[in-house]
């Protein structure tokens, strides 16, 4: 958040992000495998190390870096605050919409009930321990 | 911190007085070189540390800055 280093640009590994991306490709991996999916698992892992490489290899772009997680600094802090806030704000929305469609189905509305609540309470308790920690 | 609300700032007009260029004005500070950009452009308004740091960078108040 602003001011938390200083406004200081933030110099941490490049590689960070994309071994992120292929450690969590290997998650999806091994999920695949325990479920019987290989064949899925191993797209996902693919995906997410293309995805891994491209960010980690993309040249000096102030977006490709801010992705990647290094060089940031107060305003890419601000920039990444919003972006996750319009992120959660869609997938808040997209929720209600499924919830309600499945509800309009006939169906229990689940699992999209659990998320909402989850989300809603989410939302709530950060409200009130971000006031109280002023 | 919010986007700037109309205030114009020196921020550009300082730099060019010491003929520096926004590289080595954002390295000197220690934020990108697009931050300085998108000050001088009043489409971002700096933490109450930048403006500080700024200020005491160019040797003027705060308000001789944003004022």
């Amino acid at each position: 958040m602003t001011g938390e280093n200083g406004g200081r640009v933030c110099t941490g590994s490049k590689w960070l992000t994309p071994a992120m991306c292929v450690g969590f490709g290997g998650v999806v991996l091994l999920a695949g495998w325990l479920g019987g999916q290989l064949v899925t698992g191993l797209i996902g892992l693919v995906i997410m190390a293309c995805f891994g490489l491209v960010i980690a290899v993309s040249g000096r772009s102030e977006t490709i870096r801010g992705l990647r997680g290094d060089a940031r600094d107060e305003r890419f802090a601000q920039i990444d605050l919003r972006a996750t806030a319009a992120t959660g704000l869609v997938l808040i929305v997209v929720l209600v919409v499924a919830f309600l469609v499945e509800i309009a189905r006939g169906h229990s509305g689940n699992p999209y009930t659990w998320l909402g609540a989850i989300a809603g309470l989410t939302y709530a308790l950060s409200v009130a321990v971000l006031r109280w920690r002023g | 911190m919010a986007e700037s609300d109309g205030m114009k700032n020196q921020v550009r007009a300082l730099r060019l007085d010491k003929g520096l260029a926004q590289g080595e004005l954002a390295q000197a500070l220690g934020v990108s070189r697009q931050t300085i950009n998108s000050i001088e452009k009043d489409r971002y308004t700096p933490s109450l540390p930048l403006a500080l740091a700024l200020a005491r960078y160019f040797g003027v108040t705060v308000e001789e800055m944003f004022g």
